[in-house]
């Protein structure tokens, strides 16, 4: 079997501040397989888009820098890559998709400037291919009237439209991985089914691997085959989304699953939340990092850190509560 | 569209419309000197002295060596046109290199760039212009690079400001992810959102090339082969007691245009600045 599109390996990112070093990724490690898509789930802060980040090699340095593991981009290990060499990788291998398209598009170029620009970064085409190449990709993502949005800045297209722009020049150079950080969380509710809509289409028909950042559990069930939950820059449970939903082996799983509205759940019950918050990368408890919200605590929770362990194939989970059952 | 809009909001300013049209005339006459005055301006083809007015033949008098005051001014709108928008061509060069060197890429560059800048800030600009057409020697070129050297730093200050502020922004964070390199997105992401404000500086830096190339050549160092305004108002300096008007009417030629470069910095402003825009 051929080695899968994306393979993160113990992954380790540290932001190096004045108040110390602050593991924001610690140890983590995911596959994504063709066709697949992975969601990364977690509250804010816990380490989602800076493991996003750091597989792309976009990390702000200083502070943060990846100070181990491995990121395998079909089979080849890009962390000791040099920076000219992953800008070859870039866009080209894998793309990604940031969370307000508004922003993501540069203000003073029309769409096919941009689009036309991300084309000839990569491929040999000339100015006039390119150009036909970009109106193309606009109608592929779906967009309403494409040529004549071609001309059009990103001030005069709608949320929607401007990430339909985005995702068209992240797929311009049809990448194996596309990682996508929260791209609907900025959208109308109706427009993000579309967006969902399209990069599901999208990912049909060339089997790309996509990594979906979020923390919208809705969206999770929509899209993800598999869920990776993120706490404080740890993976706590890894399961497929419906083994997630069902039975949720974490209590911090549980937890964001409790606090998600469900439509017909009677209307005086107060959502349950979590109390508390993610507690600050400098200031992590000894043991779990989770176990001072978590209501299934244990005395061993508060001195040991648990491990990833498997109850059953295709599922991890770093928890004592879980193990004990 | 954006053009009509942006000529728009340009033309609301009077002062810049004003402006605008009178450096459109002298742009004009340095355009078209040969054609008004074919022969050498600096030839001598009438008495010396001549006030204005005194001699139809001469509308703006003769100077001290009996050469057409009219025909110099208008030759001189050509040499004083040129070394300004040189000399500022010069400087936005160098303070947009700079700028946007330092702000893109930060930390140490950054702190060589600036304090670089600094250093030549603490030198009295003058001075350092003088200094450097004396090392140099008086030509054209020398000078409008001694002008350009000086004028720098505001802008590289500029340009830095605005790309530290629009480094991080999440639109250069995806060309990144797209793979585009630092020069790339400097040059074609960055710089034309950048690049308002420093039209803006650009031209009102014409205007002070005008002003030090005229003070250079007042004080006898500018290039002698060529007859700017500065070099007009210094040849009138020995007799500003008797014939002033050989001093004062190059003398409101330069004040008349650089007061039009300003207001027509102003006009840019208001026209480009989108923080000022609907005011």
């Amino acid at each position: 079997m051929a080695a899968p599109p994306l393979e993160v390996q113990d992954l380790r990112t540290t932001l190096f501040t004045r108040r110390g070093e602050m593991k924001a990724v610690d140890g983590l490690s995911l596959s994504v397989g063709a066709g697949e898509t992975v969601a990364l789930v977690g509250e804010s802060g816990c380490g989602k888009s800076l493991s996003a980040l750091s597989i792309m090699r976009l990390l702000p340095d200083p502070p943060a820098r990846i100070v181990g593991g491995a990121v395998k981009l079909n089979g080849r290990d890009v962390i000791a890559l040099p920076e000219d060499g992953m800008l070859d990788i870039r866009g080209r291998e894998i793309g990604m998709i940031f969370q307000d398209p508004m922003s993501s598009l540069n203000p003073v170029a029309t769409v096919e400037k941009q689009i036309v620009e991300v084309l000839m970064t990569h491929t040999e085409l000339g100015r006039g291919q390119a150009r036909a190449r970009a109106h193309e990709l606009l109608e592929l993502v779906g967009m309403p009237d494409a040529a004549r949005r071609l001309d059009a800045y990103p001030h005069q297209l709608s949320g929607g439209m401007c990430q339909r722009v985005v995702i068209a020049m992240a797929i311009a150079c049809s990448p194996s991985v596309l990682i996508a950080d929260e791209p609907t969380t900025a959208l109308d509710v109706t427009v993000q089914a579309q967006v969902l809509a399209l990069l599901k289409k999208l990912q049909a028909d060339s089997g790309m691997a996509m990594i979906f950042i979020t923390h919208d559990l809705g969206v999770v069930a929509e899209t993800a085959d598999r869920v990776v939950v993120m706490y404080a820059g740890r993976k706590v449970e890894e399961a497929t989304v419906d083994d997630l939903f069902e039975a949720p082996l974490h209590p911090y799983t549980a937890g964001l699953i409790g606090a998600t509205p469900t439509p017909g759940a009677e209307r005086a019950a107060r959502l349950a939340d979590i109390p508390g918050m993610v507690p600050p990368l400098n200031a992590l408890p000894q043991g779990c990092a989770f176990a001072p919200r978590c209501p299934r605590a244990m005395e061993r929770c508060r001195t040991e850190r648990p491990t990833l362990t498997a109850p059953a194939p295709g599922c991890l989970v770093a928890c004592f509560a879980a193990e004990a059952g | 569209m954006r053009r009509f809009e942006f000529l728009g909001r340009f033309s609301r300013n009077r002062g810049a419309l004003v402006g605008a049209c009178l450096i459109l005339v002298v742009a004009l006459m340095a355009v078209l000197a040969s054609v008004f005055f074919p022969t050498d301006p600096l030839r001598i083809v009438g008495q010396p002295e001549l006030w204005p007015g005194e001699d139809p033949e001469f509308p703006l008098g003769t100077d001290s060596l009996g050469r057409d005051i009219l025909a110099m001014i208008v030759h001189g709108a050509r040499a004083t046109l040129l070394i300004g928008l040189f000399a500022s061509a010069v400087a936005t060069l160098i303070g947009v290199g700079v700028g946007a060197t330092a702000g893109y890429f930060g930390g140490w560059i950054d702190e060589i760039a600036m304090r670089a800048a600094e250093l030549f800030q603490t030198i009295p600009n003058l001075i350092f212009v003088l200094t450097i057409v004396v090392i140099l020697g008086s030509t054209l070129t020398n000078i409008v690079i001694a002008i350009g050297i000086v004028s720098w730093t505001p802008i590289a200050r500029m340009t830095r400001a605005e790309f530290l502020s629009l480094r991080d922004r999440e639109f250069v964070q995806a060309c990144r992810s797209m793979g585009m390199g630092d020069f790339k997105i400097i040059v074609a992401e960055i710089l034309p959102n950048a690049l308002p404000p420093v039209i803006v500086l650009s031209s009102l830096v014409v205007a002070g090339a005008i002003l030090f190339e005229s003070a250079v050549s007042f004080l006898g160092l500018g290039d002698p082969n060529v007859a700017s305004w500065g070099r007009l108002v210094g040849d009138g300096r020995q007799l500003i007691r008797s014939s002033w008007y050989i001093c004062a009417i190059p003398g409101v030629a330069i004040m008349i245009t650089v007061l039009c470069l300003n207001l027509v910095g102003d006009g840019l402003n208001d026209a480009l600045n989108p923080k000022l825009r609907d005011r």
